[in-house]
C-alpha cells in the first residue's frame, strides 16, 4: 500500500479522538443526495472553456467562471454568478433543443425550469450557493444533465 | 493493517436506497473527518463531503464494483476538500477535467481513515518527541488553527510550523511502518 496521506493520518487521528463527529445535517444531506439520480440520464463531459467565453456578455471585473460539458450531441454552457449570497446561472444549449424541451437547473435540495429560448439560452436566478447542476430534458430523448459545479461567494 | 473498508454487499440492486443509507452511515464519519482534516470550516467540509455524494450519485450508473466504493468516496472527498482548500487559498479551482478520481482506482490508502487504525496512530504519535507530539496534536484536534497559533502556541518560528509538520508526519509515517 502506498503511504497515506497526510490528511488520512489526521483523519484517523480525528476519527479516534471523537471530538468532532459529523453534524446530522451532514449525514441527512447524504441520504437526499440518492433523490438526485437521473435513471437514464446521460452525463455530459466537462470541455475545457477559455476565459471569459459562455453565454453572458461579462463586465470586465465580473469575470464569472464559464463551464461547457457535451453529450449526445449537446453541448451545454453555463455561467453561474453569485450574487448577494444567491446563485444566478445563465445558460445555452446548442444546438437548440427544440420545442418541448425544458432546461433544470438543479441544486441539492431546490430546483428550477425553465422552456429555453428558441436560440437555446436560458436563465435562472436566486439559487442557494453552493452545489448545482443542469439538465436538458428533450421530448424522445434521455436527460443530459452536467457534472455537478460548486458555486461560492 | 488498516482494516477493510469494503461496504457489505447491497441485498437489493446496486445501490438501492437501503443500499446507499448504508453507505452514508458507514463512510459519513470518514468523509467528515477527511475533509476537516484540510483545515476546512465546517460549511466547506459540508459541501466537500456532499461534493463526494454527488460524483457518487451522477456515476450511479457506471458503478461495476460495488466493493471499491467506500475507499472511492473517501479519495474523492479528499479531492474536493484539496479543491475547496485551494479555492479558498486564492489559487482557484483545480481543472475540473480531471478532477473526479477513477472509480475503479480508489487510493488503498484511504482504508486508514478507521478509529482502530487511528487508534494505533495516536499510539505511535505518544512515542514522538517535542515539538513533534504537540504540533501533530494541534494538528489533528485543531484543524482550522493558523500556522501563526500554532507558533505562538509552541513558541516556534510561523516559518518553521509547515516543514517542522511535513517532519513530524515522515517520523510519524515511519513509526507506524515498525512492527507494532
Amino acid at each position: 500500500m502506498t503511504a497515506p496521506a497526510d490528511e488520512y493520518l489526521l483523519a484517523a487521528l480525528r476519527i479516534a479522538a471523537g471530538t468532532d463527529p459529523v453534524p446530522d445535517r451532514v449525514s441527512a444531506d447524504a441520504r437526499s443526495v440518492f433523490a438526485l439520480h437521473l435513471p437514464g440520464g446521460i452525463a455530459a463531459v466537462p470541455l475545457a472553456t477559455a476565459a471569459g467565453e459562455g453565454a453572458r456578455s461579462a463586465q470586465p471585473h465580473e469575470r464569472p467562471r464559464a463551464h461547457r460539458y457535451a453529450a449526445a450531441g449537446l453541448t451545454i454552457d453555463i455561467e453561474p454568478v453569485v450574487a448577494a449570497g444567491r446563485v444566478d446561472v445563465a445558460g445555452q444549449i446548442s444546438p437548440a433543443p427544440g420545442a418541448g424541451s425544458l432546461v433544470e437547473v438543479r441544486t441539492p435540495h431546490v430546483s428550477d425550469s425553465r422552456v429555453p429560448s428558441e436560440g437555446g439560452r436560458f436563465v435562472v436566478t436566486g439559487l442557494p450557493a453552493g452545489w448545482i447542476s443542469v439538465v436538458c430534458h428533450r421530448p424522445g430523448h434521455p436527460p443530459v444533465f452536467t457534472r455537478w459545479t460548486h458555486v461560492r461567494p | 493493517m488498516p482494516p477493510d473498508i469494503s461496504p457489505r454487499p447491497p441485498s437489493g440492486p446496486p445501490l438501492d436506497r437501503v443500499a446507499w443509507d448504508d453507505l452514508v452511515a458507514r463512510f459519513d464519519g470518514r468523509m467528515w473527518a477527511v475533509a476537516r482534516a484540510f483545515g476546512l470550516s465546517p460549511a466547506d467540509a459540508a459541501d466537500a463531503v456532499q461534493g463526494a455524494w454527488l460524483r457518487l450519485v451522477e456515476g450511479l450508473g457506471a458503478i461495476r464494483d460495488p466493493d471499491r466504493i467506500g475507499a472511492w468516496l473517501i479519495t474523492t472527498t479528499r479531492h474536493e476538500a484539496a479543491r475547496l482548500s485551494r479555492s479558498r487559498a486564492g489559487s482557484g479551482p483545480a481543472d475540473e477535467v480531471a478532477d473526479v478520481p477513477d472509480p475503479s482506482a480508489p487510493d488503498p490508502a484511504a482504508a486508514v481513515v478507521d478509529a482502530d487504525y487511528g487508534r494505533q496512530v495516536w499510539r505511535r504519535l505518544d512515542l514522538l518527541g517535542e515539538p513533534c507530539r504537540s504540533l501533530l496534536r494541534l494538528c489533528a484536534l485543531h484543524p482550522e488553527a493558523r500556522y501563526a497559533q500554532i507558533a505562538l502556541r509552541l513558541e516556534l518560528p510561523v516559518g518553521s510550523i509547515g516543514p517542522t509538520r511535513a517532519r513530524c508526519l515522515s517520523r510519524l509515517r515511519a513509526l507506524l511502518e515498525e512492527p507494532s
